[in-house]
């Protein structure tokens, strides 16, 4: 019974990682070609200095293909996870303090759209189930990886 | 059966604890900083190969557009694309019908002073703010003529303004050489008022 209800966990675990994983790649590809657009849409929430919106625009595109590839791959899954979680949480708060500040705008979150609060609010939800999902796959992980000194980056659980 | 008999392999036990989840979780918080390093990395590199760069701080699209025209406006004498010029006498006829938008590209100090009834101030030093005030009386202009001129005689501001329009997409787009001097020598009428 045990052995079915792990089983059935990392089967979850694993649709959750290609689930989220797939999302994040789709974003990052979106924004990877036209940063310019993507630090407009960054400039939109007027909450970040000029000095770190241009990095960040740059950066991010790339940070989330990369922990994307990472939570694909089961030696790395954990810490991948862990920085999707860190991301995702990022982008709700963003989204949801312009929302309590009254603002319109498109968050570019994948590529560019149109200034909506409706679509701000759906944007805000998805980036609610993708930190829950991205944080699960992480516990999940983490309390089921032996805590050894010879495991390097997380553990290999599926 | 004694348990005691029973030979115990050392590699079949369970990998022995050596830290807490802390430790794990701090580990893994140190390896997000360093993906998030090289991403940093991997778009700085991105960046510096593009034919586009973004600048290292950030410039809003108002800003960028003001660099861009100043930029435009800016372009040497020697490298302006040569412009259709006006005579007086057509000049003239042009105020008097009303037919082409007139625009006066000296700064706002002499067009304060005087210029042509019913010129619009669109100064070659201060272009990107002229520009945008203007923009809705330009976008309306459809295919009507612009005139622009300057004090005449050798200024150079008519043809640079004008050289910016036509690169920003105003294709009938002429100067009038003669300019202030040449207007208000021939004692035309003249206007203090700014056009609506």
């Amino acid at each position: 019974m045990t052995i079915r209800n792990d089983s059935a966990r990392n089967g979850v675990a694993l649709i959750a990682c290609l689930a989220i994983g797939g999302v994040f790649i789709y974003a990052g590809v979106t924004k990877i070609s036209d940063p310019l657009h993507f630090a407009d849409s960054i400039n939109a929430f007027a909450t970040l200095p000029p000095a770190v919106i241009d990095p960040l625009a740059l950066g991010l595109p790339f940070y989330e293909i990369i922990c994307a590839v990472l939570t694909f791959l089961p030696p790395t899954r954990r810490v991948g996870a862990l920085a999707l979680t860190v991301a995702s949480l990022m982008f709700f708060i963003a989204l949801l303090s312009a929302l309590l500040r009254g603002l319109t705008l498109d968050c570019g979150c994948f590529g560019t759209g149109v200034p909506s609060r409706p679509r701000m609010w759906m944007e805000l939800g998805l980036d609610f189930l993708l930190v829950g999902g991205a944080a699960a796959v992480y516990f999940h992980s983490l309390l089921r990886s032996p805590r050894s000194s010879t495991y390097v980056i997380g553990t290999p659980d599926l | 059966m004694s348990l005691a008999a029973t030979p115990i392999r050392r590699d079949a036990l369970p990998p022995v604890a050596t830290h807490g989840i802390g430790w794990d979780v701090a580990r893994d918080l140190f390896f997000v900083a360093v993906i998030a390093s090289i991403s940093l990395g991997l778009g700085l590199a991105k960046n510096h190969f593009s034919s586009q760069p973004l600048p290292m701080v950030y410039r809003s699209p108002e800003q960028r557009l003001e660099a861009e025209l100043t930029t435009l406006v800016n372009t040497p004498p020697a490298n302006l694309a040569p412009a259709e010029t006006v005579a007086l006498a057509e000049f003239r006829s042009v105020v008097d019908s009303k037919s082409a938008l007139i625009l006066d590209a000296r700064s706002s100090v002499f067009f304060q002073q005087g210029h042509v009834p019913g010129a619009h101030n669109l100064a070659r030093d201060n272009f990107a703010e002229d520009y945008r005030r203007l923009s809705p009386v330009l976008k309306g202009m459809n295919d009507k003529p612009i005139i622009v001129y300057c004090s005449g005689g050798y200024c150079h501001d008519s043809k640079m303004v004008a050289h910016a329009l036509m690169m920003l997409g105003f294709d009938n787009v002429r100067v009038f050489t003669g300019g202030w001097d040449e207007w208000s020598a021939a004692q035309l009428p003249t206007s203090t008022e700014s056009a609506p």
